[in-house]
């Protein structure tokens, strides 16, 4: 297999890790769009350096989220971008109305983090552990803990006021 | 809500998401090489639309061209005909090869290696339109005077007010093909980063 069917069976594989770190840090489709062509774009053009060194996932989480910030950060005018809405216009494939309230809910809850919570708290949803978490976002172990610990506190304090 | 309702949302989400495998090959390659080709994409937009007003204008001088009824008036139609039509095909295929520059496939160094022999050729390209845009005045004027108001500029005197125009509209394209020309230099100097980047 040569590099690009390498690197867009990868994109494909793990098309949902990219769908949703890039949900979390926008709150629109159009800025979602740019945001998910710019992760691909990073992350072929560190696909060379990627050496096997380590998980696959982990990478991809780093290169995705240090890409939102930057993003976020620049959060300038939208160039054309492919469309990724065309991909996953609707998230869910049947109508349930309870689900879609649901996630309504928990994107509504996740605006309400900064940067930093956002991303950790997404990677506990992930399911990662805390080492997990340390390695992709170069944070200690024990800040991590301590950092997620901050946050379920104020999404429960979040969650009660609504 | 609770947070295990969050995450058990997230859960769902995420299992759903996962059965979802639609980003085809070719919506992934065109992302990777949309973020180069967007770096062109305003300049293409305006050099079209300039290339669409100049081969108007073109048709209109060649429609009228019998209104042309000296030889050193037909010189100057001929002359601002290729003005107008030469220039802009020209810029305009440049654009599009270097806005096609297939950044996945072929080596590093043969990409860049086409994409500054492009780049060159199309900021000399521009160099070239500047120039000739200046120069062209002196043609293109009398063909649009003798087309529109049947007047000879070559054999009428120009009244002052006349030369007021004349001298704005020379001062006027100074700073619009300044700016129109540092644009370019930014785009391409960006483009030619991103491939850079991709080292």
């Amino acid at each position: 297999m040569d590099k690009q069917e390498v690197f867009t069976n990868l994109i494909r594989e793990h098309q949902a890790l990219l769908y949703k770190v890039t949900s979390i840090y926008t709150d629109n489709k159009e800025d979602q769009e740019d945001l998910f062509q710019e992760v691909v774009f990073q992350l072929w053009k560190y696909f060379d350096s990627f050496r096997n060194n380590a998980k696959v996932t982990t990478w991809m989480y780093r290169v995705a989220m240090n890409t939102a910030i930057t993003f976020i950060k620049k959060k300038k005018r939208r160039p054309d971008s492919v469309p990724v809405a065309d991909v996953f216009i609707n998230q869910s494939d049947y109508k349930d109305d309870v689900y879609e309230e649901r996630l309504k809910l928990l994107y509504l809850h996740l605006q309400h983090l900064n940067t930093l919570e956002k991303g950790l708290i997404f990677l506990l949803f992930e399911g990662k552990s805390y080492k997990e978490i340390a390695q992709i976002t170069g944070l200690s172990d024990s800040n991590v803990g301590t950092k997620i610990s901050r946050i379920k506190k104020k999404l429960k304090t979040n969650m009660t006021k609504q | 809500m609770e947070l295990e309702e969050l995450q058990s949302a997230w859960t769902q989400l995420s299992d759903e998401l996962n059965h979802q495998k639609k980003l085809t090959n070719k919506i992934i390659l065109d992302m990777t090489k949309q973020k180069y080709q967007n770096k062109f994409t305003t300049i293409t937009k305006y050099e079209s639309l300039g290339a669409f007003v100049c081969f108007a204008i073109a048709i209109f001088v060649l429609v009228n061209f019998g209104k042309l009824d000296t030889w050193y008036l037909q010189v100057c139609g001929v002359l601002t005909l290729s003005f107008l039509i030469l220039l802009p095909a020209m810029v305009l295929t440049t654009l599009r090869r270097i806005k096609n520059i297939d950044i996945l496939n072929g080596s590093y160094k043969e990409n860049l290696k086409f994409y500054l022999k492009t780049k060159n050729r199309l900021l000399k390209l521009q160099q070239i339109g500047i120039v000739i845009g200046f120069i062209g005045l002196l043609f293109i004027v009398p063909v649009t005077s003798k087309i529109i108001s049947n007047k000879n500029v070559f054999l009428t005197s120009l009244k002052k007010e006349q030369y007021v125009l004349f001298a704005i509209t020379l001062i006027a394209m100074v700073f619009f093909c300044k700016w129109a020309y540092n644009g370019y230099l930014k785009v391409t100097q960006s483009a030619q980063e991103i491939l850079q980047d991709l080292e």
